[in-house]
């Protein structure tokens, strides 16, 4: 129902993502204010582009003046941000579209979420400006994150500013931080995200249409606690499915149905039964929380875009072995044993005894050189069944030999010959190697080994090694990748 | 039987105030839509049940029906494998007395035969509209909640979907001697369903339930269609 707008105003979203000309209006000179602090994190994160900054009371703020009105703005701008108090924010908006800005994002926040009648009137007041032609975003949000144009949500300075293809929409802005905080720290780079809060103008329905058709994004990911029109929702769901993967994590769902029902069918149709369908039939992947949401979409945007059904584990560790079989089988995937002459050619170059080459593969421990552990997935890459390969590498280990030597853990542990050799693998095989880093050793005195871990997931993934934790998270985004892939055709 | 008078059957339920169809309204609805339906026959004189047990053929299964009757079992208005003549009077009596004056009559059904039960559905959801369902029939589906959901209109694909997404779906399989089910018509069941509520913004629920495998047939056993004056597609 909110996006009428689209039939009569074309949306310049090329100038809300990447705005050269911004405004931040509402900017306190004193003290932490929403408005301060987006332009210490745009100047922080390095954005580009010119900022001019707008308070009634004028001053200046880190040596940038600050003007009195947006009038005042020489020129026109392409996007502004507003923070000012919640009555102020109508009168600020329509100011910013004579500007000729294409969008604003609102953080304020008293308008409908507050569930009182002048939030409600305020809000209506936001849309009738943005249907005479700028494009809104929020109330009550953080805005938008877009790595390539430097824009930020709040408070993001330490952000990245590598771009990559996952995309991400949120109805929480709490959510959309920690997505960006958790994409940095795993290696997932992001196209653009947007935190629209309550969604009074632009939300769901429309950004899921731009990201159908945005070049830069390959793969979508929404948080959602309500949508506005189902109907449409399902729509533009299932047409943004059939071109790139969509992920999904649904907040506030129910197993009870609708009350006052005479059926077993309206009892028993409860929201979370009804939201798995629908993500379900438009071919959707339902994820349960952030961690599993990051991890499929890291499988997404680093393995190539089909199922992998039966797959070799290799390495070491608990998880390997029975548990690696009963792990795999509930999202799809077999670790076939290998054939008797493959397993003597691999135990003929791992070290005897403790290692068994049946798959999974037990290397025996966890310093067996790196040259041999590539020849060994190259072994199992030779069963014409294996279409990718697991291993399991535990580098925390290598902290006792680094204390023996003398040396610091990151400069024992082989990750860069193992990067470039599973890169290798992958490349001569046409087969992904997936890289476990389980580290049991978090602790304060093992801060060393935490560091160690981060330097060689980097360096794994700068080889376009995909990289997981756990081995039971692998296996679930892999899971993830076959039944989108698996139903690509429905 | 066409969707014309499924429409009439369905606007005078809703002119009376009813909030549900009668069985007997609810299957002439289904048979619009090319549901299979148990053959039935109401019979609302005494005189006329003879002819109608014959008409259908003993055994025969004999319910109260009345628009204002959902839960048909609890009021023990429903008597199985009904043999003769003698015994069909017996239990028109026994069941007209515990109708308690409520006014409808008696519907007398073929007896299906079968030991798969299975249940298909209508749900409207507040966001997303019209949602068909499917799922183990008979006392299973409350106990065990076997179901999928896919919103409507449904594609055969999703048709087909639903039914191998539920844990049982071994069921619709040959099994202990059972031919495997027309797995073809169960999705055209499933699609119509969809239909109705498409055509018939009224209709706000439907229980078909059990859906019984005859062989490999499956028959609408049992029909719970509520009503609601709105219209709301919601």
């Amino acid at each position: 129902m909110n996006d009428m707008p689209s039939s009569t105003v074309t949306t310049d979203f090329e100038r809300i993502f990447h705005p050269r000309r911004i405004a931040i209006v509402g900017v306190s000179t004193r003290g932490p204010g929403f408005g301060s602090g987006i332009f210490h994190s745009l100047r922080t994160i390095g954005f580009e582009g010119e900022i001019f900054l707008v308070n009634p009371k004028g001053g200046t703020l880190d040596g940038v003046p600050i003007l009195p009105s947006v009038a005042d703005i020489p020129g026109a701008i392409d996007f502004a941000i507003i923070a000012v108090q919640a009555r102020a924010v109508p009168e600020a908006l329509e100011l910013c579209r004579r500007k000729g800005a294409a969008g604003a994002e609102i953080f304020s926040s008293g308008f409908k979420e507050l569930g009182t009648e002048e939030g409600r009137l305020l809000e209506q007041q936001v849309v009738q400006v943005a249907r005479r032609g700028i494009r809104v975003i929020g109330p009550n949000c953080f805005g938008i994150y877009c790595p390539a144009s430097g824009l930020t949500v709040l408070p993001g300075p330490d952000l990245s500013r590598e771009s990559g293809p996952v995309a991400f929409l949120s109805q929480s802005g709490g959510m959309a931080i920690d997505f960006a905080n958790t994409g940095k720290s795993i290696g997932l780079r992001f196209s653009k995200m947007v935190s629209f809060g309550n969604g009074a103008d632009l939300r769901e329905v429309e950004l899921l249409r731009y990201l159908t058709d945005d070049a830069e994004t390959g793969v979508i990911t929404l948080y959602i606690e309500g949508v506005a029109d189902g109907a449409a929702f399902f729509d533009a769901m299932r047409a943004a499915a059939r071109r790139k993967p969509v992920i999904v994590y649904k907040g506030g769902l129910s197993n009870a149905g609708a009350r006052a029902v005479q059926s077993h069918t309206a009892s028993m149709g409860g929201s979370r039964r009804i939201w798995r369908a629908m993500l379900r039939q438009v071919n959707a992947v339902q994820v349960r929380d952030l961690p599993e949401m990051s991890q499929a979409a890291l499988a997404f945007a680093m393995l190539p875009p089909r199922p992998f059904r039966r797959i070799s584990v290799l390495g070491g560790g608990g998880a390997l072995g029975v548990a690696a079989a009963d792990a795999a089988e509930p999202f799809g995937l077999t670790i076939p044993a290998f054939d008797p002459p493959l397993v003597e050619r691999i135990e003929a170059i791992l070290p005897r005894p403790g290692s068994s080459a049946g798959n999974p593969v037990d290397v025996a421990n966890p310093f067996v050189a790196p040259e041999v552990l590539k020849e060994v997935l190259l072994l199992a890459a030779e069963d014409p069944r294996i279409e990718l390969q697991i291993f399991i590498s535990l580098l925390s280990h290598y902290k006792n030999m680094a204390r023996m030597m003398g040396l610091p853990v990151k400069e024992v542990a082989p990750y860069r010959d193992l990067a470039a050799h599973f890169q290798e693998v992958a490349r001569r095989t046409g087969k992904p190697v997936v890289v476990v880093l389980p580290n049991p050793r978090r602790g304060l005195d093992h801060l060393d080994v935490v560091e160690m871990i981060a330097l060689a997931r980097r360096t794994f993934m700068a080889h376009g090694i995909v990289v997981f934790d756990e081995l039971h998270e692998a296996l679930r985004a892999i899971g993830h990748l076959n039944v989108h892939y698996g139903r690509k055709t429905v | 039987m066409n969707q014309a008078m499924a429409q009439q059957i369905i606007q005078e339920a809703l002119a009376q105030g009813r909030k549900a169809l009668s069985e007997h309204e609810a299957k002439q609805v289904l048979t619009a839509f090319d549901i299979p339906v148990t053959r039935e026959v109401l019979v609302t004189d005494r005189t006329a049940l003879a002819d109608a047990a014959a008409s259908i053929g003993f055994p025969v299964v004999m319910k109260g029906c009345a628009a204002d009757i959902v839960h048909k079992t609890e009021r023990h208005l429903v008597r199985l494998d009904v043999r003769d003549a003698a015994e069909a009077l017996r239990m028109y009596d026994e069941i007209v007395g515990a109708m308690q004056g409520v006014d409808g009559g008696v519907l007398v059904q073929e007896m299906v035969r079968g030991r798969r039960e299975l249940v298909i559905g209508l749900t409207r959801d507040p966001q997303f509209g019209p949602c068909v369902m499917f799922g183990l029939g008979g006392i299973f589906t409350e106990i065990l909640k076997d179901i999928a959901f896919r919103r409507a209109p449904l594609s055969q694909g999703d048709a087909m979907e639903m039914m191998a997404e539920i844990k049982g779906a071994g069921i619709l399989e040959a099994v202990r001697g059972m031919p495997a089910a027309d797995k073809e018509a169960l999705s055209r069941i499933l699609m119509a369903v969809g239909n109705i509520a498409l055509a018939f913004p009224a209709v706000a629920e439907i229980d078909l339930n059990p859906v019984i495998l005859a062989g490999e047939r499956p028959v609408a056993v049992d029909a719970l269609m509520v009503v609601r004056h709105d219209g709301d597609d919601r």
